[in-house]
């Protein structure tokens, strides 16, 4: 009797030499070669800075052989990154985003990062974003993490008025310097547990209303217009929302609709698009951010109701300046993006320097942007 | 009967009693390996504070993903469980805020919500023969609905009175939560393998017509599958209200993809009949480690990305390569 082989062991030829130990190994070697290959491409080609202290920053330095400045720097591998990092008494400072695939926040990170490639000498910088807007869990989680990190301070712009705020209180309670930008804390939530947290940024109410009342100037009284809203758990989607309604109300201008697009394009489209057909005699959306209006210019340009309804946004960004160039899109409000995590940082670092200094809010300007405003500064 | 034969037999046995330890060898060594990669990388990263971390934000996926490795050994899969975490974390803190339930009441209640969602995805799935993928889906909708109905679109904050779930005990530096989830862990590891009901479901996994002409009816044990998932995801929600502190009706977006991406590099099988609970913890850990470590080097987010996109995929190739090799 001899055995037969079991029918189901089919082996294949590319993968039978390969011993077990070999494919795990595969496996961590790859894992090994990503991670270490894994800041060096974009990040280089971003900072010419030599060897700061940061651990991102040790990447490109060391790949590039420009760490001169430590001197015993090795161009290879992470033994250099550690004998290049002496210990720095400048401040590890966290900046804590949304999502950077929104461009405003990416804008926001950006102008931090070239804040701090002006100031090496001064800060340490470590940006971080979460996956979506609305991934609150992984965010909390990275406050946590940037404290084990050994952050000194922590910026954030928090995706949640209220959820983010006991991650802040035992950031604060471990001594970490915490500075809130874009979105505020919830004002009630933040008493009951018992912490002050600065907020540094626009008063997003009186930016809306700048906008309605721009809006309100080209419409008359008793038309029909709908409010695309933000994620409406978010301080500056409501703030935002009752700067709009304030400004229709004193023009007396009717709002027919109002729901929330999740200040997403998509949604907003969708959306827009059957506000449209519900209302025909809509005559403008007021979207509370860019993103959101794009997606109702799209629903309207689809409808093909161009000339009939306006569209305002909230933002600045690029998309959207270039749509108000061309007149699809009435005005937006700029809060100056790019400068916002700046602020906080400064905030941040005047607080490290004098730490029994009480910092209060701090308001950051916003500026109506039309067709006008981009003319003067092209 | 030849010599040769009795080799083999003796041969065969002592493989596959060396296999035991080395079933987690694969996920061991890639663990160690990123931690060794990322403490070489960021100086501040192998540090008691950051697995103190790691450990204590891990609870509430773990425990999802064991629900899900068995509703993906059954073959099936849950494409809800992110929604029905909210939806019981929102009735959760309803309950707790609005109603003044006591805590084990409205724990109870959501858990029990949670897991009639579940028991409701199996029953539509396998009574109907309809695919899980189609059912799950639909109950991401309902479920997520149900989560800005009951909180009418807000977040609600509870405050300190949860949080002890999830701080550090003192002296042990991990929180019950995590205890809880390991505990959960090696109960669905002992589920998988010594009772008929984890064997029911390898063997449905692996081919349900055949268990069906085998006499055996295939839908209690779907049912106890999805059932338990549902429960498990209400378990969850309860965890991450408490490590928040607000139940928030957006949460859990985007969880069922991260709870199918630990179990697929634990090596579970995505077309059913094969799967550990053990190494999905390990999925875990390696996605928590990865995401982690990357935060700390301040790696930019588009490598992020592609990196934990690069780690999924070589995982489940080095998976198969292995599996080829049986």
């Amino acid at each position: 009797m001899t055995p037969t082989p079991p029918l189901h062991r089919k082996r294949r030829l590319s993968t039978m030499q390969l011993p077990r130990w070999a494919t795990n190994g595969a496996m961590a070697l790859s894992v090994l070669l990503l991670t270490i290959g894994c800041d060096s491409p974009s990040e280089s080609t971003k900072r010419n800075a030599p060897g700061t202290g940061s651990a991102s920053a040790t990447g490109p330095a060391s790949a590039t052989g420009s760490a001169s400045a430590t001197g015993s720097a090795s161009a290879s591998g992470e033994a250099g990154a550690k004998s290049s990092q002496p210990a720095t008494d400048k401040p590890k400072i966290a900046l804590v985003m949304k999502s950077l695939a929104n461009e405003f926040f990416s804008t926001m990170a950006e102008g931090a990062k070239k804040h701090q490639s002006e100031n090496t000498a001064k800060y340490e910088l470590v940006v971080n974003g979460i996956k979506d807007e609305r991934d609150l869990a992984r965010q909390s989680a990275l406050v946590d993490e940037m404290v084990a990190a050994g952050a000194k301070a922590i910026v954030i712009a928090p995706a949640d008025s209220k959820a983010l705020i006991p991650a802040l209180r035992r950031a604060k309670k471990a001594g970490v310097v915490v500075v809130n930008i874009d979105n505020k804390l919830d004002e009630d939530v933040l008493k009951q547990e018992k912490v002050s947290i600065p907020f540094v940024g626009p008063n997003n109410f009186t930016g809306a209303k700048a906008v309605g009342d721009f809006l309100a100037s080209k419409l008359q009284a008793g038309d029909q217009v709908a409010l695309l809203e933000g994620i409406r758990t978010s301080f500056n989607a409501t703030q935002r929302r009752l700067g709009f309604e304030q400004a229709m109300k004193e023009a007396k201008i009717e709002i027919v609709d109002s729901q929330s697009a999740q200040w997403e394009v998509n949604q907003a489209n969708t959306i827009a698009a059957s506000i449209l057909n519900e209302h025909p005699n809509l005559k403008a959306i007021l979207a509370a951010n860019d993103s959101m209006a794009l997606g109702a210019m799209a629903a309207i340009k689809a409808a093909n109701k161009t000339e009939q309804v306006q569209v305002v946004g909230f933002d600045n960004i690029s998309a959207v300046q270039q749509a108000i160039r061309e007149g699809k899109i009435l005005a937006t409000a700029d809060q100056h993006g790019d400068q916002l995590a700046v602020f906080g940082i400064e905030v941040a670092m005047q607080m490290l320097q004098n730490p029994n200094d009480d910092v209060s809010d701090r308001e950051t300007p916003v500026d109506l942007i039309t067709a006008n405003e981009l003319a003067k500064n092209p | 009967m030849s010599s040769k034969t009795v080799r083999e037999t003796s041969a065969n046995n002592s493989r596959a009693w060396q296999q035991l330890p080395l079933q987690y060898a694969g996920m061991a060594i890639a663990l160690i390996v990123l931690v060794t990669v990322f403490s070489l990388r960021s100086k501040t990263f192998f540090s008691a504070a950051t697995f103190t971390t790691i450990a204590n934000s891990i609870p509430d996926l773990t425990i999802v993903a064991v629900g899900m490795t068995f509703v993906l050994i059954v073959g099936g899969i849950d494409l809800s469980v992110g929604s029905v975490l909210a939806l019981a974390s929102s009735i959760f803190a309803i309950l707790l805020t609005d109603r003044h339930w006591p805590i084990w009441g409205a724990g109870i209640t959501a858990v029990l919500c949670a897991g009639v969602c579940g028991w409701i995805n199996g029953f539509v799935s396998a009574q109907y023969r309809i695919p899980a993928f189609i059912v799950t889906l639909g109950m991401l909708e309902i479920a997520r609905g149900g989560a800005y109905l009951v909180t009418n679109s807000e977040t609600k904050y509870i405050g300190s009175s949860i949080e002890w779930a999830t701080e550090p005990i003192a002296n042990l530096a991990v929180s019950p939560a995590f205890l809880f989830a390991v505990l959960v862990v090696l109960a669905g590891q002992w589920m998988l393998h010594r009772t008929v009901l984890g064997r029911m479901a390898v063997a449905i996994g692996t081919n349900a017509e055949t268990v069906r002409m085998s006499g055996i009816r295939t839908l209690p044990t779907l049912l106890s599958i999805y059932t338990l998932c549902g429960a498990l995801c209400g378990i969850a929600a309860l965890i991450q209200t408490s490590r928040l502190s607000t139940a928030d009706p957006n949460s859990g977006a985007g969880l069922e993809l991260a709870a199918i991406a630990a179990c697929v590099i634990g090596g579970t099988s995505l077309r059913g009949g094969s799967g550990s609970v053990i190494n999905t913890f390990f999925g875990v850990l390696i996605v928590s480690v990865l995401q982690s470590g990357l935060a700390q080097m301040g790696a930019s987010d588009p490598m992020k990305r592609i990196v934990t996109g690069l780690v999924i995929i070589f995982a489940v190739l080095v998976d198969s390569l292995r599996n080829n090799q049986r």
